[in-house]
């Protein structure tokens, strides 16, 4: 039962990040309908920033996200405006294959410039836990976690609260009829494709303390972000939320009890039978 | 909708005369040709034009995007190789027994699959790939893990008494490819102007007419997948024999999907050529960065010294950049000429044409 509860716990703490992951692409597709396979290489650029933000200025890297955020939405926007934008209108494979396309540039690009070398980023806290009820919880993971919670509150307020936001929501709902309704498309898919590339950043700027990083280490957070995002419903939010914090725990749940070479057979498994019996996700309406 | 080619009988003697004589000439290059190397990158264009015009099948003709056709490579070469090296059956038999694996397990995934459409399709295609490479890592019995199998000897191929090749030169992995790759090309033309592949085009240009039109989708769908896969799987056992090594990261991987299917979208998608040119303009240009050709080049055209720290940096990094090029090159194709190089010099030379008129 320890053992139970112990994966769970840490299952929800990693989920809380995963979550992050997946509302940035839920929201790209919702407002694009562009699925973008550059998510996890986003996420990766995101955590070279923070290993060189701790490595040359020493900042720490859950401070960092401070300078992270503002660079990655940036570099979001950029992204959008250069070339999404351009196929928009194109077949949906073309767009796949563009954004796929575009991975490829940024996790080769960074691996010339940076060598294929596995970095730490190792601070004093990195291996730190402590123990309550006797379940243990590593102290990064809290921190990110607790983050993760600030990040995703402010976002929903964003979304729901503010008039960008809701302009955003509306262009998802229906691109059109937004645009009769006087709201700048453009901008809101500049906006959205930002908003998804700073909360990619963010995931990658909290996981770097606890896990490797590598050019390549984008394409298993890409798939990982697919599965949440399909699992909560394309275009959802709170599902993708909640799809994040499920595969979480699936993940960490089922690698106690499969070995962890099998735990990614069985998120993969879960997404088939969810693309299969409800693709429309477990929150989502079917909107085409 | 796409201009479907022109017909059987349009087609005039010019072509099939320069076929002929194309082809006359690659049988008898490995005569003339002294270099294991230009044998060597000619070996990967073949096995790379066999995979890509398996795709082409299913996501040219029927417009069935799947970005994880690294499985059946995979499964294909996984057979062949298992079954030689752990249980002695000659690999031309073998080939044989990864492609009905390969057609099994694809007609299993394609009824499963092929409900969905569009981009849900195309994520459903690589997490069944995932899922294969996955399970090849963890299968360690069947398939040795991450550390792959490397085959120790391939046995001499006999008709009776008569040795025909040991396999111990890259000649008869040549003629193996060239032949594969013709039968691969045939089969595609003969295709293309059968009613099949007219029922595979209609599929592609509206799934929802083309039922209401009487063609059962699921079917037609998987016959085409079958195609498809078993000129993937024969490419799958090629690689890895002519290779003499396998394991998941090369033969499993994304990676190797994408590249399957970029093979296809730089030639032009749904053209019987357009594998044949993405697979020329992609594997030599890959091959050069991999071996350090350019880098040679760019330092020895005096551009930039080989002892500053760019040269260096140039020689040292840029044979790991092949992957790099692959991209910009997609990125540059999905932008400025989505139909591939085929489609590209075709509007050109329609245009001029029209400026002739």
């Amino acid at each position: 039962m320890a053992v139970f509860l112990q994966s769970m716990l840490s299952g929800i703490l990693i989920g809380g990040v995963y979550a992050l992951i997946g509302i940035g692409l839920t929201i790209i597709f919702g407002v694009m309908r562009v699925i973008n396979f550059a998510h996890g290489d986003v996420l990766m650029i995101g955590m070279y920033m923070t290993y060189f933000l701790f490595t040359l200025l020493h900042i720490d890297p859950f401070v960092s996200i401070v300078v992270t955020i503002p660079l990655m939405f940036l570099f979001g926007a950029f992204l959008q405006k250069v070339f999404i934008n351009r196929v928009l209108g194109a077949l949906p494979q073309n767009q796949i294959l563009l954004t796929i396309g575009m991975g490829l540039v940024m996790s080769n690009a960074v691996m010339l410039a940076f060598t294929s070398d596995y970095k730490i980023l190792s601070t004093k806290y990195s291996s730190s836990s402590f123990n309550i009820l006797g379940i243990s919880i590593s102290s990064p993971l809290l921190i990110s976690f607790a983050i993760t919670i600030i990040i995703t509150v402010a976002l929903y307020w964003f979304l729901y609260r503010t008039d960008t936001g809701q302009a955003i929501r509306a262009t998802a709902q229906d691109r059109g009829a937004a645009q009769l309704m006087g709201i700048n498309v453009k901008r809101m898919s500049i906006i959205a494709f930002g908003l998804g590339a700073a909360l990619a950043g963010t995931a990658g700027a909290l996981i770097s303390p606890t896990y490797y990083i590598f050019p390549q280490v984008g394409s298993v957070f890409t798939l990982k972000a697919f599965v949440i995002t399909v699992l909560g419903g394309m275009g959802s939010i709170v599902g993708a939320t909640l799809g994040g914090v499920l595969i979480g725990i699936a993940e960490s749940v089922g690698g106690v009890y499969f070995g962890s070479g099998w735990k990614d057979v069985i998120v993969f498994m879960v997404f088939l039978l969810v693309l299969l019996f409800k693709p429309s996700g477990l929150l989502g309406t079917s909107k085409d | 909708m796409r201009p479907f080619m022109h017909n059987m009988r349009g087609t005039s003697t010019l072509p099939v005369l320069l076929a002929v004589v194309a082809v006359a000439a690659l049988f008898l290059l490995p005569n003339f040709v002294e270099s294991t190397y230009a044998l060597h990158i000619m070996i990967l264009i073949f096995i790379s034009i066999i995979m890509g015009s398996g795709w082409n099948i299913l996501g040219g003709y029927t417009g069935q995007y799947s970005v994880g056709h690294a499985a059946y490579f995979g499964v294909g070469g996984y057979t062949t190789i298992i079954l030689m090296q752990y249980r002695h059956i000659a690999p031309w038999y073998g080939v044989w027994a990864g492609i009905l694996v390969a057609v099994a397990i694809a007609l299993i995934i394609g009824t499963i699959c092929f409900r969905l459409r569009g981009p849900y399709f195309v994520l459903a295609s690589i997490a069944v790939a995932e899922i294969f490479r996955v399970t090849a890592l963890n299968l360690k019995k069947l398939t040795n893990g991450a550390e792959g199998i490397l085959i120790t000897d391939i046995p001499p191929f006999k008709i009776g008494d008569v040795v025909i090749t040991d396999f111990m030169s890259k000649v008869p992995f040549y003629y193996i490819g060239l032949v594969t790759l013709i039968i691969a090309i045939f089969a595609t033309w003969m295709l293309q102007n059968s009613k099949l592949g007219y029922y595979f085009q209609a599929i592609r240009e509206d799934q929802d007419a083309a039922h209401s039109l009487g063609i059962n989708l699921t079917i037609y769908k998987n016959v085409a997948l079958a195609c498809s896969v078993v000129f993937t799987s024969l490419a799958g056992s090629l690689y890895g024999l002519y290779v003499g090594f396998i394991d998941p990261s090369t033969v499993l991987a994304l990676d190797l999907s994408v590249q399957i299917v970029m093979t296809c979208i730089i030639g032009g998608i749904g053209t019987i050529f357009g594998p044949v040119i993405g697979a020329v303009v992609l594997v030599p240009f890959s091959e050069a960065l991999r071996s350090n050709m350019i880098a040679q080049a760019i330092i020895d055209s005096g551009l930039v010294s080989e002892n500053s720290g760019f040269g260096f940096f140039l020689k040292e990094q840029l044979s790991h950049a092949h992957v790099l090029i692959y991209g910009i090159l997609l990125v540059v194709v999905i932008l400025y000429m989505p139909d591939g190089i085929l489609g590209f010099v075709r509007k050109l030379t329609s245009k001029r044409r029209k400026e002739a008129i």
